[in-house]
């Protein structure tokens, strides 16, 4: 079992002139936490995962990935240190994106589409590549569409392949881009179902997500994020029932207009217990 | 009237058998200085493509002002000014040198707008995901984003490299003895328009005909975008098949 945290956040800012998306953010996420994010529209968290894997580089503060700095490092002295383009690249491959759209490659079939970073960026021979990626596509049970492309194959299907391209390359943390937004509430279940599988096997994960039922019933700790400041930090139940800030109990409040049936099921530490 | 007809009509064969040789040295010199252009203008046209996507903005100034000069002046002005002007700067060259360097640069700034609307046309998050997952810029460009701009690229390519090739022929202005600048030779020897003009149509014609067929051939090869032809196969039709069965 690895120690220390597999991703460490220090200080994050990302201004977008003068809106701060990101303000002064700290975030450690243990090895084998599933963590959901949440939070309203435009509060930040797409961009947070942006930062975090230096598609939108934060304008300051430092990202750790498994005892390694990403982008700009705090040496012990003091001094930030920029680290190079193929350090950043490196570094990358620790930290699995699954983006809210998948952008599969469309062009390539479901093995190249898992093979070809992992031939490129870990240098794994074409036979071990073919290997890990078969090993994988069995284990979220679409071993028979390997040699089909995206474009051919159904949006659960497609949601396997992005999880397994991003898995291949062994990373410490996988991270999702609302996976379930744009899919239709019977592969909603679905997805949630392959999480859960995931969460299970002790993957470390950090989930933004709408499907609040996933951050109570899957996630091990729920943050709540808005305008760029992480409000609330938990245990999923407390912080949706005990929360003191007013601004996350408004949110939840609304879910639980929306949706007494959720609420039924979220019990009251007390009683949990 | 009808002997008018008749006399119009025509056509003086011998024109054409006296002086063939002429033609097919031009057409010869014709299909060279468009091969050259095409390659050349293509390399200008992705190196030009990829600095302006870099988006650093001296670069782009340099590109645009370019791209804004060959789009925006007329490709005989354009090769006046190159053949009269580069002498003012002390260059002398060869009219068939100015002439082949004014019809790459020209096809190249098409062709340079051709790819960069190609690329700038795919999802930002093709790109995005090929470097998050930790490839280098320069593989990421290979592996993900060049074979997607291929297919799409190839029918403005091919009008434009139609056009380029017909341009061509101005370059006669300037006495590079391609298949116009030969045809005009022996139409001042022989006083035989039509008929010098109408073997000019008909191998100009036969020129861009034969590039188009050979798009047309390479696109019906690789298929207009990815999937579409592999879902045409056999073996993608297999895997229709199991489209919802495997998901369990």
């Amino acid at each position: 079992m690895k120690t220390g945290p597999a991703l460490r956040a220090t200080r994050l800012i990302r201004r977008f002139g003068e809106l701060k998306a990101i303000d002064e953010l700290y975030l450690e996420i243990p090895y084998g936490q599933v963590v959901s994010l949440v939070g309203p529209s435009g509060c930040g968290k797409s961009t947070l995962l942006r930062c975090l894997t230096h598609l939108d580089p934060p304008d300051e503060g430092f990202i750790e990935v498994g005892g390694e700095s990403l982008g700009r490092a705090l040496l012990p002295n003091g001094i930030v240190k920029h680290n190079s383009r193929r350090h950043t690249d490196r570094v990358r491959r620790k930290i699995g994106l699954v983006f809210q759209s998948l952008n599969l490659w469309p062009h390539l079939s479901v093995m190249d589409n898992i093979c070809t970073a992992q031939c490129i960026a870990l240098g794994r021979s074409r036979d071990a590549a073919r290997a890990h990626a078969l090993e994988l596509l069995d284990r979220l049970r679409i071993g028979a569409i390997a040699d089909a492309y995206p474009g051919q194959i159904s949006g659960g299907q497609q949601q396997r392949v992005a999880i397994a391209r991003a898995m291949a390359m062994n990373p410490e943390i996988l991270l999702f881009d609302e996976p379930t937004s744009a899919l239709d509430p019977e592969l909603v279940g679905e997805v949630l179902r392959l999480l859960k599988e995931l969460a299970s096997s002790g993957m470390t994960m950090l989930v933004v997500t709408h499907e609040l039922a996933f951050a109570r019933d899957v996630a091990d700790r729920l943050l709540f994020m808005d305008r760029g400041i992480i409000l609330a930090d938990g245990a999923p139940q407390d912080v949706i029932t005990q929360t003191a800030d007013r601004r996350v109990r408004d949110f939840f409040d609304k879910v639980t207009a929306f949706h007494p049936k959720f609420m039924a099921g979220t019990k009251p530490k007390e009683e949990h217990s | 009237m009808h002997r008018s007809v008749v006399k119009i009509m025509a056509l003086d064969p011998t024109v054409i058998l006296n002086y063939w040789p002429l033609l097919v040295d031009g057409a010869v010199l014709t299909l060279r200085l468009a091969a050259i252009a095409f390659v050349g203008g293509m390399l200008i046209g992705a190196i030009c493509a990829t600095l302006s996507l870099l988006n650093y903005w001296p670069v782009r100034m340099v590109i645009l002002v370019y791209l804004a000069l060959m789009r925006g002046i007329p490709f005989i002005v354009i090769v006046f000014l190159i053949h009269f002007g580069l002498p003012s700067f002390g260059i002398r060259t060869q009219a068939l040198v100015t002439g082949t360097v004014a019809l790459t640069l020209y096809a190249g700034a098409y062709y340079a707008e051709i790819i960069r609307a190609a690329v700038l046309a795919l999802p930002r998050g093709q790109w995005e995901s090929a470097r998050v997952i930790g490839m280098p810029p320069i593989a990421a460009a290979r592996h993900v984003i060049i074979p997607q701009i291929i297919s799409p690229s190839v029918p403005p390519i091919v009008n434009c490299t139609m056009t380029m090739i017909k341009e061509s022929s101005i370059l006669s202005a300037i006495t590079v003895a391609e298949l116009t600048y030969q045809g005009l030779v022996i139409q001042g020897n022989t006083f035989a328009p039509f008929e010098v003009f109408i073997s000019l149509a008909l191998i100009y014609w036969a020129i861009t005909i034969a590039f188009s067929l050979l798009a047309w051939a390479y696109e019906r090869r690789f298929g207009t975008a990815s999937g579409r032809t592999s879902r045409m196969s056999p073996i993608a039709a297999r895997y229709l098949d199991i489209d919802g069965k495997s998901g369990r």
